[in-house]
This record gives C-alpha cells, sequence and structure tokens, in this order.
C-alpha cells in the first residue's frame, strides 16, 4: 500500500507541475456595441510652439467612445477586465481616459494594458462612456492612421 | 462542449469552468438541457464581434509657420502657454553719417527702433537694443523629417532719396549673435543684393529658430546729402 501511494504521488506531481505551468488563456472580449462618438480623432499639436531644439514634439486628439462590452458568459461571476492598446504603427502611442464610473480611468503606452474594471458582473454588459486622450510623436504621423485597442481578460 | 471546442469560434467568449453549484453527476436529461443551451449560445456569440475597436488619428491642419523680424506678438511667453499673434509693426534700420567721416571706409553702425530684446519662446533677454534686430520663427509640419523651411529677403535695387539719388543696396551688411549663444546661427551674417531675393536663413523644421543682426553701413562711398530709404521684405517659405 506505501508502495502504491508512492506512485500516485510521483505521477500527481508532474501533472500539477505542468498544470501551474501552463499560461492563462487571454480572451478578448466581445465589444461589438462599442461606438465612436465622433468619426474620427483630430490631432493638434500639444503646444503652439515646437521646442528650442528637435525634440519629442507631440500632437495630441481627444475624442468619446461610448463602450460596450458583452460579458453575458460571466454574469453573476467576478472578473478583471483590461483595456489592451497592441504595439501598432505609426509607433509608439500615449493614451489616457476618463470614464463616467462604471470603468476605471487610466493611461497607458501602446504594447501594454490596463486594468478597467474588476469585480461581479451583474449584467450582461459593461457600458461606459471613454473620453481619450491619444499623443503621438508629430514625427511619426504624417497622415491618418487606425489605432486598435480591445478589451480583454484572462480566464 | 464549446469549452472543449477549440475551433469553435465562440469558444474564447465562453468561460470554461463548469457552472458552479451543478452536481457532479448529471442526468442525461441535464446533459441534453445543457447541450441545447450551449447550441443557443452558439447561435449567440457566433455572430459577435472580437475584434479590435479602430479609432482613426488624423493630423489636422498642423501645418504652422511664424517669422518675426524686429518686434513680434505672443500672449505670453511659450513656455507659459503662449500662442503666436500677428503683428503688422515695420521697423526701421538706420545710420546718420556726419559729413566728417562721409565716405572714410570706416563703417558706420546702424540702429533699430525694433524694441524686441527677448525670444518670445522663454523670455531670455537675447538681443541687445538699438544695436541689433531680433529675427526669429519656427515651421511646424508632422511626419519625417522634411527640408528646411527658407526665409527670403525681396531686396529693391537701391536706397534712394527725394532727389532720385540712388545708394545700392549692398552698402549694407550685417553679422549675426545673440546673447549666450554658440555654434551656428539659423540666420547668418550677409550683404544685402542689389536688387533681388536672396536668402538669408533657413529654419529646421519643428524646431525654434532666431538670431541678432547687428547692421552696418559700408560708408565706401562719397553720395549726395540726403535720406535714403528702401523696405526690405522679409519671407518664410515652407516646403
Amino acid at each position: 500500500m506505501t508502495a502504491r501511494r508512492a506512485l500516485h504521488f510521483f505521477l500527481a506531481l508532474p501533472l500539477v507541475i505542468i498544470w501551474r505551468a501552463a499560461p492563462a488563456a487571454t480572451l478578448t472580449l466581445d465589444d461589438s456595441g462599442t461606438q465612436a462618438l465622433e468619426p474620427g480623432v483630430s490631432m493638434r499639436w500639444q503646444t503652439a510652439v515646437p521646442p528650442r531644439s528637435s525634440g519629442a514634439d507631440l500632437l495630441v486628439g481627444t475624442t468619446s467612445i461610448r463602450v460596450r462590452i458583452n460579458v453575458m458568459p460571466w454574469l453573476k461571476r467576478s472578473a478583471r477586465i483590461y483595456l489592451a492598446l497592441p504595439a501598432q504603427p505609426p509607433g509608439p502611442i500615449a493614451a489616457s481616459w476618463t470614464t463616467q464610473g462604471q470603468l476605471l480611468p487610466g493611461q497607458l503606452r501602446s504594447g501594454n494594458r490596463v486594468l478597467v474594471y474588476a469585480g461581479p458582473i451583474t449584467a450582461g454588459f459593461l457600458e461606459d462612456t471613454l473620453k481619450f486622450q491619444f499623443s503621438v510623436n508629430a514625427a511619426l504621423i504624417g497622415r491618418a492612421y487606425p489605432v486598435n485597442f480591445h478589451f480583454e481578460m484572462d480566464e | 462542449m464549446l469549452a472543449r471546442s477549440p475551433s469553435s469560434p465562440a469558444a474564447a467568449l465562453v468561460p470554461r469552468p463548469a457552472a458552479p453549484g451543478l452536481p457532479e453527476r448529471r442526468t442525461s436529461r441535464r446533459a441534453a438541457l445543457a447541450g441545447a443551451l450551449a447550441a443557443a449560445l452558439v447561435g449567440t456569440l457566433a455572430g459577435n464581434r472580437a475584434d479590435p475597436f479602430t479609432a482613426t488619428l488624423n493630423p489636422a491642419a498642423p501645418l504652422t509657420v511664424y517669422l518675426q523680424v524686429g518686434v513680434g506678438s505672443f500672449t505670453n511667453d511659450y513656455i507659459y502657454g503662449g500662442q503666436p499673434e500677428n503683428n503688422t509693426t515695420i521697423n526701421t534700420v538706420s545710420v546718420s553719417v556726419s559729413s566728417a567721416v562721409l565716405g572714410n571706409h570706416t563703417a558706420q553702425a546702424m540702429t533699430t527702433n525694433s524694441t524686441a530684446t527677448q525670444s518670445y519662446w522663454d523670455g531670455y533677454t537675447y538681443c541687445s537694443v538699438p544695436g541689433q534686430l531680433y529675427i526669429g520663427g519656427f515651421y511646424r509640419t508632422t511626419g519625417g523629417t522634411t527640408a528646411a523651411a527658407q526665409v527670403t529677403a525681396t531686396v529693391p535695387a537701391g536706397l534712394t532719396d527725394a532727389g532720385g539719388d540712388s545708394l545700392p543696396f549692398s552698402k549694407i551688411q550685417w553679422t549675426s549673435s545673440g546673447n549666450g549663444d554658440n555654434g551656428a546661427e539659423p540666420f547668418p551674417a550677409g550683404t544685402f543684393v542689389n536688387g533681388g531675393v536672396q536668402t538669408v536663413g533657413s529654419m529646421a523644421s519643428n524646431t525654434w529658430n532666431e538670431s541678432c543682426w547687428t547692421f552696418t553701413y559700408l560708408n565706401n562711398s562719397v553720395p549726395p546729402a540726403g535720406t535714403f530709404t528702401g523696405v526690405v521684405l522679409y519671407t518664410l517659405s515652407a516646403p
């Protein structure tokens, strides 16, 4: 009996290790109900005048987006939802946003994500209006660029 | 069912753990019900979008130029949020040469009625009046590095007096500097041409450029007595 228990232990140990080593899956959430309240983001000079010598010279623009995330599958459960801004052309992009309270305000640079919701899911959709400010180095943006972001959660 | 089907487009949208509170043993009826519910979820979720949301960043009217020769106008220094304004003032640079030294080849320093001494960038006292004339500005554009903007002077053939006498503009030249400055000046020293358009400086994109000009009259000829005047027009041209 002792030998059989030991065998079970050694069999179980690798399974536990494998299970713990498996990375958490990241799910991109369905936000197909999200709508921009303006057709585009007009990027203007952050300051009226350039720096004395060449350096970072930023364009900034704001836009309001009505976010609607489908969280129906997680109803009556807790969830941690992130806003992700992938690294993408034209280069480093900074974003900050304010909310109306359902989601968390925050800021991030492209290539990162930040928590915007943590708590119980009590309705089928998470809805909020976010006012974004994007900023990007003027040298990178000589024409219009689409900037993609999404909401995700770790399973 | 959905959670175990990685090829299902809806799989990523469905939580994988079993519903809490469900008994370990399920009856076949419950299994059938779960299957029906899952099928309904597939019908609902398959039409949903999990694509990223896109916001389009549009550089809006970003091309901006500012040139100041002599006095200019800003709402405040740039570092305090100042914005450039229009100023239509035409400043003069002049010298009065006495008959005792007229034409003796000793250059005569000219002075200006401009009161511009401080850089509107930060309020630093960059030029000294009345001996120096401030010239500065910027050219802003988006995208990668572009060719520099050019500043040109449109110069008449000569300075004239009321009697119709003329004095070549080439008898006026200038040096370029700035308080505490070092390195090459964006608006270097030069001599006026006798009629025509000449480049007097350039501005790299998205930088502030400024110099202080000190004018002199060469005084190497003896013109008729009189007051000789001429107007030079400075133009900033962005690519």
